[in-house]
């Protein structure tokens, strides 16, 4: 009996990719469609997420993951009829790394910014609400495109993640996303402080290509997540200032709450956010929804979002979505 | 009486062993340098946190499927969670392109992977450890409510 017969996981499962082989590559991604009901403008329909993942890992120090991503792919609502108009496709990540050992591991490509924790599991399927805080991507760009050393290390015999970056993204990433960093550096440190309780602090040292002025910016965020049983708690605040005095600061935040109803399947869901805006006052919002996710990879949700000052950011109205990672 | 006593002797040495809780064992392959393990190492290694060996390999954690009694115990043992309740964490590891361990079908099927598998660990039930593996860690199992 040869040992690839008593391997009991290749066959495919939702929600962990489908493995080629004993080649090293698995391929898999989510997906997510929604309608969103906005108070003040037409309802619209939207597959607003189509990511394909392709991972490359064959036990060596080498590791490579990609993902491509189909964004607004169909669009069609109340008044525009049902079409491609707004697809586009983009590799949001792209990255290799190199295991130097258990503590570091060196990151050069594309990847998600590791500001907060929502950012960097920012996929449909993972989160609770379709709606994300404003404060998890409004003030900073989402994506990096450089060179990361990341890993872990272990203090008074917990858990420390560190991720400590350099960002060249015109060099690196030509097709850019939106609100690219033109260049940046920054850290984010995960403490654990137990199996249920971590903690986060984040900088951020930056400009952005958008930004004609190339104003500099500097952040600073922190970030808690707490989960029991099937509860849940988490926060995550950001502050920016930037070097120009014309140029507002900000702080922005939310804190959200995930308890079970009913089943183990039906999840309530409450948040509150706010967020300093360069161009109004101060908005503020809550977030209160349903989810119900039959299996951990597929989730259905609805929500209500309900504010003041939030008309541009996060606009009162309801929204569903189903998403599923495949 | 004189038959009672026997009688009870009897039921014990057949019944216990049934609910006993049998120690499991953390084996690697034979010829592996490594000698123990700590439980923090062990964890840090299942939720693929700890990707290197101290040799210089790269850890393959194995585990057996899902629904056998040995991979609850583990995990309770381990985590204090079952494997089901563990999907969020892989769900997002998947997402950063990491993947859990390795599922084989038995027992002996992992004690042949160890064998033949540099940087290899998994876990079986003493009783079944033998000369192609050696323990690393002993574990007493949290057996499933």
């Amino acid at each position: 009996m040869s040992l690839a017969a008593d391997d009991a996981d290749s066959a495919y499962r939702l929600g962990s990719g489908y493995a080629v082989d004993e080649t090293g590559l698995r391929i898999g991604g989510y997906a997510n469609a929604k309608i969103d009901a906005p108070r003040a403008a037409p309802f619209y329909f939207e597959v607003t997420d189509l990511s394909l993942f392709i991972t490359w890992d064959n036990g060596s120090r080498l590791r490579f993951f990609s993902e491509l991503e189909g964004g607004d792919v169909l669009r069609g609502g109340e008044d525009e009829a049902l079409g491609l108009q707004y697809a586009h496709f983009e590799f949001e990540r792209f990255y290799l790394d190199t295991l130097i050992d258990n503590n570091l591991t060196i990151r050069l490509g594309k990847f998600l910014t590791p500001i907060g924790r929502w950012n960097v599991i920012h996929a449909a399927p993972l989160v609770w609400t379709t709606s994300r805080p404003v404060a998890t991507e409004n003030s900073f760009s989402t994506h990096a495109s450089g060179l990361m050393l990341h890993g872990s290390v272990m203090v008074a015999n917990r858990q420390l993640e560190y991720s400590v970056y350099g960002d060249a993204t015109d060099a690196l990433d030509p097709h850019q996303s939106r609100e690219p960093l033109n260049n940046g550096v920054g850290a984010h440190l995960r403490y654990y402080l137990d199996d249920t309780l971590q903690i986060g602090a984040s900088f951020a040292n930056f400009s952005l290509n958008d930004d004609l002025s190339a104003n500099r910016h500097h952040l600073a965020g922190l970030d808690f997540s707490w989960s029991y049983q099937k509860f849940e708690l988490s926060s995550e605040i950001v502050y920016r200032t930037s070097d120009r005095a014309n140029v507002k600061d900000i702080w922005q935040g939310f804190a959200q709450s995930v308890m079970p109803l009913f089943s183990q399947h039906w999840f309530a869901v409450g948040r509150y956010e706010f967020f300093d805006q360069e161009l109004d006052k101060t908005g503020q919002v809550g977030v209160l929804g349903l989810a119900y996710r039959p299996l951990p990879p597929l989730v259905w949700k609805l929500e209500y979002r309900l504010g003041t000052h939030n008309e541009l950011l996060a606009p009162d109205g309801l929204s569903a979505s189903f998403a599923v990672l495949f | 009486m004189r038959v009672v006593y026997p009688l009870l002797f009897f039921l014990l040495l057949t019944g216990f062993p049934v609910c006993a809780v049998e120690p499991l064992a953390v084996v690697t392959a034979a010829n592996s340098p490594l000698e123990t393990l700590s439980l923090d190492n062990l964890k840090l290694i299942y939720q693929r946190k700890s990707q290197i060996d101290p040799e210089g390999n790269r850890w393959v954690p194995l585990n057996l499927p899902v629904a056998d009694p040995l991979r609850r115990s583990f995990s309770l043992t381990l985590f204090s969670l079952l494997p089901e309740e563990q999907e969020d964490y892989w769900n997002v590891q998947y997402f950063n392109g990491i993947t859990p361990p390795k599922v084989m079908a038995s027992e002996e099927a992992v004690l042949r992977f160890v064998a033949a598998t540099t940087g290899s660990i998994g876990y079986v039930r003493k009783q079944k450890v033998d000369n192609r593996v050696k323990v690393l860690l002993l574990l007493t199992p949290n057996p499933e409510k």
